[in-house]
């Protein structure tokens, strides 16, 4: 059983659109988050962005938030879940700060916190989609974590958007990089549930969610 | 090595820019023997090529000029240009210094006709104008140089093009023999003053500083904008000669960046609030963007930040741009985040200045000259000064002229402490 004392203080709340305990939270529990305070506002990860039009407020403003204690506001923006893992603005900060991981952790946080919006995202619904496929296969379908994932939108959207798809999954099944047929699975799928079982028990314990 | 004989009371400046040529000035009109080393053919170091100083907007060659008028009339000053110092052993009051001269093939006999350089059609890079224009291969350093005598570039030194210029001079000052010489010298007491270089803009990758003409450094803006410089002084894009009227100045462009130089370089800002006002003096309709973090105007700066604010065609942009890249019409384009109002933005300019910080000027073998360096490469003396070796200006870290002048005048008085014992 995991340490209790090492297990991660709970979100703090103090009913506030400014909590500066949340700041202090992130510093402390969110991977990279003790890098900060080394933030110097300069903008170069957002401008760096490839996407960083489609995030509402980018790294940089988002860190800033995070430092006025915004809880709510972080938690609910989409900046987390629109990040492609590129590295850009990690290689490029001129401080040294792990734009990337600060932003991978701050999604999971959001989604165990259970911010609705995080739910809503296009990325939470296909991060679901595709666990669901690798627990279920020990694989990911192309197919049916891809319907799984239209069908999260609901059936008229679903139908919609698999019509949209159909030249790409022509195009896969030409290049023998999608099947007919049952899903291929792993040998060990009972072995693998049970590890993911014990992992998410080991991480609710430690996030104390 | 060191000799035997009793202490030296001479003391050593090394490096002839504005910090070593102010020690040397000092040193000597308070009565002690001074010698002023400097590695290339003439004194005056960056200085010498900048177009103009903040915030007064003087030039430098004032400056200079009653610098030099100092030294040539100081027996107790001698200055060695082409040389640098290869060894240093011994101790304070008794230094063993190893000094390496490379040859200028140019005696003292030169009376600076340049009737050499009509000789020779060979051209090299103008080293003065950080290589934005040629020179001949036999040439004076620059108009103000000091010595007043010209250089003949190893290329020319030999065969048929050195035995034109040889023939061309009248007064017999050509040596196309002269070689290396390895001299050694006796000092009580030595003064660093090996300055700094600007910081190596390709390797900000995503400035692109290698893949577009009209991507500059802040130094190359000062040659741009000078009398002496590859234009006349016009600020024209390097790369089809039109007026440069939209210019983007990136500050902190290698400086207070962990990827590159950690600390700030202390100019930069005011250099560009510099290089904005020669552009609004040139072009009554230029418009300049100046991207920054912060600006860093200390103390009396302020007044003239301040100024060049007050103007409402120089725009102060806060963000640092991400990257660079080249529009349609080949011009350089800055990508980044407006970080006051989030606006994402891709604005294309006649030319980008990058605002490089200062590096320490490369100095080879530091164990053999018994220096050591602080984290960032610049010159800091062992023992502080029970060394009898002490840094002034840039050499010790980043300073304006100003301070660094401060910083070669406290540098000196600490030099005539040591040999006096």
């Amino acid at each position: 059983m995991p340490d209790s004392s090492s297990s991660v203080m709970p979100l703090p709340d103090n009913g506030n659109k400014y909590d500066l305990n949340f700041a202090r939270w992130v510093y402390k529990n969110v991977n990279g988050g003790d890098k900060l305070s080394m933030c110097m506002q300069c903008g170069m990860c957002s401008g760096s962005c490839p996407i960083g039009t489609e995030m509402d407020h980018g790294p940089r403003k988002l860190f800033m938030m995070i430092r006025a204690g915004m809880k709510d506001a972080v938690l609910s923006s989409n900046t987390m879940y629109n990040c492609t893992s590129c590295y850009r603005c990690v290689v490029r900060c001129p401080r040294g700060v792990p734009v990337t991981y600060i932003l991978q952790d701050l999604g999971r946080v959001a989604v165990q916190a259970g911010y609705a919006e995080a739910k809503k995202t296009d990325n939470a619904r296909f991060a679901k989609a595709f666990n669901w496929s690798t627990r279920a296969f020990g694989r990911t379908d192309e197919r049916l974590f891809t319907l799984k994932y239209y069908l999260s939108f609901g059936i008229v959207t679903a139908i919609k958007k698999a019509m949209a798809n159909m030249p790409i999954a022509l195009g896969l099944l030409k290049t023998k990089r999608m099947h007919f047929g049952a899903p291929h699975r792993i040998k060990g799928t009972k072995d693998l549930r049970a590890i993911l079982d014990k992992a998410r028990a080991i991480e609710k314990s430690k996030q104390g969610f | 090595m060191s000799n035997s004989g009793p202490d030296s009371q001479t003391i050593l400046v090394v490096g002839g820019g504005i910090a070593g040529i102010t020690a040397a000035v000092e040193v000597a009109e308070t009565g002690y023997d001074v010698i002023l080393l400097e590695r290339g053919p003439s004194l005056g170091g960056r200085v010498a090529m900048f177009n103009r100083y903040f915030p007064k907007m003087c030039h430098p060659t004032c400056g200079l000029e009653i610098n030099f008028q100092r030294i040539k009339k100081n027996s107790q000053i001698k200055v060695m240009t082409m040389t640098s110092v290869s060894a240093v052993s011994g101790g304070p009051g008794n230094f063993a210094v190893t000094l390496e001269t490379t040859p200028r093939h140019v005696n003292a006999k030169c009376t600076a006709c340049g009737d050499c350089a009509k000789a020779t059609e060979m051209e090299v890079p103008n080293p003065f104008n950080y290589g934005l224009n040629n020179t001949k291969a036999a040439y004076l350093p620059h108009e103000h140089a000091y010595p007043m005598r010209y250089v003949i570039a190893p290329e020319a030194a030999s065969g048929d093009e050195g035995a034109k210029i040889k023939a061309a001079c009248k007064y017999d000052a050509v040596d196309l023999e002269e070689t290396s010489t390895t001299s050694e010298i006796n000092v009580g007491a030595i003064i660093w003053a090996t300055g700094w270089k600007p910081y190596d803009a390709s390797k900000l990758t995503s400035y692109i500083y290698d893949q577009s003409p009209d991507i500059i450094n802040n130094v190359e803006m000062e040659r741009l904008a000078a009398h002496n410089g590859p234009t006349g002084g016009k600020i024209l894009r390097p790369s089809n000669g039109e007026p440069a009227k939209k210019v983007a100045l990136i500050q902190c462009a290698g400086s207070r960046d962990t990827n590159h130089l950690a600390y700030c370089s202390r100019i930069c800002c005011l250099g560009s609030l510099k290089h904005a006002a020669y552009l609004r003096e040139q072009y009554a309709d230029a418009e300049v963007d100046i991207y920054y973090i912060d600006i860093r105007a200390h103390d009396k700066l302020e007044a003239f930040y301040q100024k060049v604010k007050d103007d409402d065609r120089v725009h102060f942009v806060k963000s640092k741009p991400g990257h660079i890249d080249i529009g349609a019409d080949g011009r350089p384009v800055l990508c980044g985040e407006h970080t006051i109002s989030r606006e994402i933005y891709a604005e294309p300019y006649d030319l980008v200045v990058l605002a490089t910080g200062m590096e320490p000027s490369s100095v080879d073998n530091l164990p053999a000259l018994k220096l050591t360096t602080d984290e960032y490469g610049f010159i800091v003396p062992e023992m502080g000064d029970a060394d009898g070796m002490f840094s002034a200006g840039v050499a010790g870290g980043p300073l304006d002229v100003s301070m660094s002048v401060q910083s070669a005048t406290a540098a000196a008085l600490k030099a005539i402490q040591a040999v006096r014992g």
